[in-house]
């Protein structure tokens, strides 16, 4: 492990959940080094704790143990407050269920974002208005998500995502709710964003992300596996 | 967060839910309403009971006497020292009108004996006083036919006072006099006093009557205003002796200032000078502490009703909150803090609250007007058997006060929002995004 050379740097960490009276081990003492603008595919099955790492990693919850750095930043020092500017500067999130306002249109979830970081209406349009372009969906700015396909809400999200430039893009499940076609799409929008030197997180359990992939990490019930394990692991549960 | 992004996004969130945000404004609007009604009908009240009080003294005079004794009787004092006896001489109505808003110091003197008024076979007791000035407006009086200049052997009356007039020899079951029409007609004041031996001496004096006082249910209704010359004369001719001004002073001024408002205040700078100052001023003072109190109590009738409406509005908020956990959470994650999130829903609390203020001040005003319009010729009736002036309002809206309840409201409302909104901010992300 070339420790000189990773951007996000994790060490020994665990998340232990409280569940009535059992405690879930979600995270069970995981290391893992992220260098700069990779693509890096966390796999793994439901229940696995790979959406917990993906969490912890974006600064949505707090590890019980263990330390994460990120450039410069160490997440564990920083209060709710630098972990909110952490989540602005650093990263753009993608979820499996998209979670665009519902009352929003197109442009006014697209800059969303923008309204936390002081930007002015003006500068917040233009922003939303190009990112719009450059994913060809001019036509759908005053669209609310309703009115829009699963694909297209997708592609919103991820426009969202980029509003504030952020070097890290995090992505949960974001072809899980996309038919396989348009989940292909978007595939091929996040390894462009990792060609434009972004260093992409993405969890899934989608087995054609490998393609786009410079690096895959397998996961089972809260501890990193190899390759070899994990394919024999899921080849037993089946 | 910017503070218009953060005012913009309130506003944006308040209007997409507008149905819910009317519902729990109207019970803000009706709390809101109900306090500026009561505080309204409270504060009318005190104008109309103060008007009246106007109407029966004149609020801007002040009566001064002198201190004849000073009080200072206490443990380890000397009685017996010499007592300050402060006169009202000429100097001291020079200072007294040195006084910052005093505009007129009027020495007054009432006739020392017994006298009565004859008029053809009727006769009256009356209230003989004299004025150092030169016309009864000087001290508020306002004259109803004629004029109110006080000239030597000239008087003014008080039109209640024509009904005081007698025939002496009426029988029993006689049908009393019309009261006679003195205007411009020659009376004869009879003054009598007591030589030392017990002998009665009568003095009469031809007084032109040149003006008829209009009722104001003040002391010049009873009274004949005479010049203070007059007055002086038949004083001395009374006592048998020279008054000396200078030395004696007047046995009363009356203090003329410029506003109601600065009354109390000039009546404390005589006092300070060492006389004794009254004011009618300091009853209305004592009847507008009662009706502040009615008002308070009012008010508080009104604040219950608000909140009733608070509790609304904490409901509304805490069913908001649940609704947008994963809003909240979205938030979160695209980066904003704490604080913005706390911001946002207070000030959602808080725009209800405005909201409410606004349609509540609107709504208090209308009902008021009708108020207003219902009982305003009822109370004016009411006025005009009692013979004082008819009040303006039966329900004045001061000024401040919705500004106060629009204002009040929005706090309301703040506090409604405390809870929720903090329980919003302190959401897990990651809880409020899995939220379902």
């Amino acid at each position: 492990m070339d420790e000189t050379n990773a951007y996000i740097r994790i060490r020994g960490l665990r998340k232990v959940y409280q569940m009535g009276h059992t405690k879930v081990h979600a995270l069970d003492g995981v290391d893992l080094d992220i260098p700069r603008g990779s693509f890096t595919v966390l796999m793994g099955p439901s229940g696995s704790g790979k959406s917990t790492l993906l969490y912890l990693l974006g600064g949505l919850d707090r590890p019980t143990s263990g330390k994460i750095q990120v450039g410069e930043q160490d997440l564990n020092s920083m209060d709710e407050n630098a972990l909110a500017v952490y989540r602005r500067r650093t990263l753009g999130f993608i979820f499996q269920q998209f979670n665009l306002v519902s009352s929003m249109n197109t442009l006014e979830n697209i800059s969303f974002p923008m309204r936390f970081n002081g930007s002015s209406s003006k500068a917040r349009h233009q922003r939303a208005a190009r990112l719009l372009e450059q994913l060809g969906m001019e036509k759908y700015t005053r669209h609310r998500p309703t009115e829009m396909s699963g694909g297209q809400q997708q592609r919103v999200a991820i426009a969202r995502a980029l509003v504030n430039d952020p070097p890290v893009i995090l992505a949960d499940e974001p072809t899980g709710n996309l038919d396989t076609a348009t989940g292909f799409t978007v595939m091929q929008m996040l390894s462009d964003l990792h060609k434009e030197g972004r260093t992409v997180v993405v969890v899934t359990h989608d087995p054609r992300m490998a393609r786009f992939a410079t690096r895959m990490i397998y996961i089972l019930d809260g501890r990193l596996v190899s390759k070899e394990d994990y394919d024999q692991a899921i080849a037993t549960q089946e | 967060m910017r503070l218009l992004d953060l005012l913009g996004l309130i506003f944006y969130n308040l209007s997409r839910r507008k149905g819910r945000v009317a519902l729990t404004a109207i019970g803000v609007v009706i709390g809101t309403a109900a306090v500026v009604i009561l505080v309204s009908l409270g504060n009318g009240l005190q104008r109309s009971a103060t008007s009246q009080l106007g109407g029966i003294s004149d609020l801007t005079s002040i009566m001064v006497f002198p201190q004849y004794e000073e009080q200072m009787a206490g443990p380890g004092m000397s009685v017996s020292g010499p007592s300050t006896v402060k006169l009202l001489t000429e100097s001291v109505i020079a200072d007294i009108t040195a006084i910052p808003h005093v505009t007129a110091v009027i020495p007054r003197d009432y006739l020392r004996t017994m006298s009565v008024i004859n008029y053809a076979r009727l006769e009256a007791w009356a209230n003989v006083m004299g004025v150092g000035a030169q016309d009864v407006a000087d001290l508020g009086y306002t004259v109803k036919e004629g004029v109110g200049t006080l000239e030597r052997g000239t008087a003014v009356i008080g039109e209640p006072m024509l009904r005081n007039f007698m025939d002496p020899k009426m029988r029993p079951g006689q049908e009393p006099p019309e009261p006679p029409d003195l205007l411009d007609q020659q009376v004869k004041l009879v003054i009598t006093k007591y030589t030392n031996d017990g002998q009665e001496v009568r003095k009469t004096v031809q007084l032109r009557i040149v003006g008829i006082l209009k009722e104001s249910r003040n002391e010049g209704d009873y009274s004949l205003i005479v010049n203070m010359n007059d007055m002086q004369g038949w004083n001395e001719w009374a006592i048998g002796k020279r008054i000396n001004r200078a030395r004696e002073g007047y046995e009363q001024v009356t203090v003329k200032v410029d506003s109601v408002d600065n009354v109390l205040a000039v009546a404390d700078s005589i006092t300070a000078l060492g006389f004794q100052a009254y004011t009618p001023q300091s009853a209305v003072q004592g009847v507008s502490n009662f009706y502040i109190i009615i008002q308070v109590v009012f008010g508080g009738v009104g604040a219950v009703a608000l909140l009733v409406a608070a509790i609304g509005i904490a409901n509304t908020m805490a069913m908001a909150i649940l609704e947008r956990t994963r809003e909240i959470g979205l938030m979160k994650a695209i980066g904003a803090t704490n604080r913005d999130v706390l911001s946002i829903f207070l000030g959602e609390a808080a725009g209800i609250g405005f909201i409410g203020g606004l349609g509540g001040v609107g709504l208090g005003w209308l009902v008021g007007q009708a108020i207003n319009a219902v009982a305003l010729p009822y109370l004016a009736s009411q006025a005009a058997q009692m013979g004082t002036p008819p009040p303006d309002a039966a329900v004045y809206t001061p000024l401040w006060l919705p500004v106060f309840a629009v204002v009040f409201a929005t706090l309301i409302g703040l506090i409604s929002g405390l809870y929720p909104a903090l329980r919003a901010a302190t959401l897990v992300p990651v809880v409020a995004l899995k939220y379902e």
